[in-house]
């Protein structure tokens, strides 16, 4: 169940600057797991006790998992997941 | 797009409301005067920096120490004599907000927290105009436009300002120029079409990436529990408690010693 995840630029320092990560899980959640086994500290900046903070958007393929399951949104290998931050810098 | 000789005598007649005249709002300024726009609207009450000049395109280096909108206008103005300018002298804030709005055909933000962007979303949905939102931070931006009905806005995107603590502010995290008028040529792209009628672009998240050189457009849903423009709005007024969150944030972690929470507009 391998997939690419794309990391914004702002999560990038967690991943050694790679923009693109492979990783495995059945759903969005246990993806983030294995992201975190790999990445430490990447879970903190996507989640809290709710879930997927309100400042961040994942999305598989061009769909918001909000608007899928969240995060038990189901994961098929090759998929693409983004993850979007709101930014708010450019003055 | 068309050339703006054909579009002129339309786009003569529409106004914009351009909120922060910085990195982003430069480009999209310089376009929309090009074009012919007839009135725009400037909120920003700050000076011009050495630091600015890298990404503010309207600035020279003489301009240093200057205001910003008062250099703007002249500047803006000698691109097109016929163009309107109008100076707010202030920052967008919940006391003006709605007023400037009602004042202009479509707002643009470029602003650079999280405070002034729920703001504008907030303040363009209650006035029912057209909003286009831009943002950059190192080599990336995000440009997402909202159309005269409203949804998806900003806030079916990202909900509300951020509450958990900042980890990176905007000082810390600078930003790429040639990135930023990038964004700002789009967001100028969009605010014409929404000028113009059509708004066909409205809706879709667009999210640049220039270390990659990748532009990628993702359609956002509108939420039915989006407290602004949702079935059952909570948001039906501004409230200026709304928006005390820490500002600039791209992240959350520890707060940075320079976080600027006692003032949410700066």
């Amino acid at each position: 169940m391998e997939v690419t995840v794309r990391i914004p630029a702002v999560l990038r320092p967690l991943t050694g600057g790679e923009e693109s990560v492979k990783a495995s899980g059945a759903t969005v959640a246990a993806l983030i797991d294995e992201l975190e086994s790999k990445h430490p500290g990447i879970k903190g900046r996507l989640l809290d006790a709710k879930g997927v903070q309100r400042h961040v958007n994942i999305y598989v393929g061009e769909e918001d998992i909000r608007f899928l399951d969240g995060l038990g949104t189901e994961l098929k290998a090759g998929d693409e997941v983004s993850i979007v931050p709101a930014i708010a810098g450019g003055r | 797009m068309s050339g703006p000789r054909e579009h002129e005598p339309a786009l003569r007649r529409k106004s914009a409301l351009v909120i922060g005249v910085g990195g982003l709002g430069c480009p999209t300024l310089m376009a929309l005067a090009r074009s012919g726009i007839g009135r725009l609207v400037l909120a920003d009450d700050d000076e011009v920096s050495l630091s600015n000049l890298h990404r503010q395109l309207l600035f020279d280096p003489e301009d240093v120490g200057k205001d910003k909108a008062a250099v703007a206008s002249q500047k803006l103005r000698a691109l097109d004599a016929g163009l309107e300018v109008e100076l707010v002298h202030s920052r967008f804030l919940p006391d003006n907000a709605l007023e400037l709005a009602r004042s202009v055909d479509l707002l643009v933000e470029g602003a650079d927290n999280f405070a002034t962007k729920f703001l504008t979303a907030d303040a363009a949905f209650l006035t029912g105009r057209p909003v286009v939102h831009g943002a950059g931070v190192r080599w990336t931006s995000t440009v997402f436009a909202v159309g005269h009905q409203g949804r998806p806005c900003y806030r079916c995107l990202f909900e509300d300002v951020p509450t958990a603590d900042v980890g990176l502010n905007c000082d810390e995290a600078g930003v790429m120029g040639p990135v930023l008028g990038l964004a700002g040529a789009l967001m100028a792209d969009l605010a014409l079409s929404c000028l113009l009628g059509s708004c066909d672009r409205q809706g879709s998240i667009f999210a640049y990436d220039g270390k990659l050189d990748r532009l990628r457009r993702v359609a956002v849903t509108g939420r039915s529990d989006c407290p602004l423009c949702g079935i059952r709005p909570s948001i039906v007024d501004i409230d200026e408690a709304r928006y005390l969150a820490p500002t600039c944030a791209i992240t959350q972690g520890a707060p940075p010693p320079n976080s600027r929470r006692e003032d949410p507009w700066r």
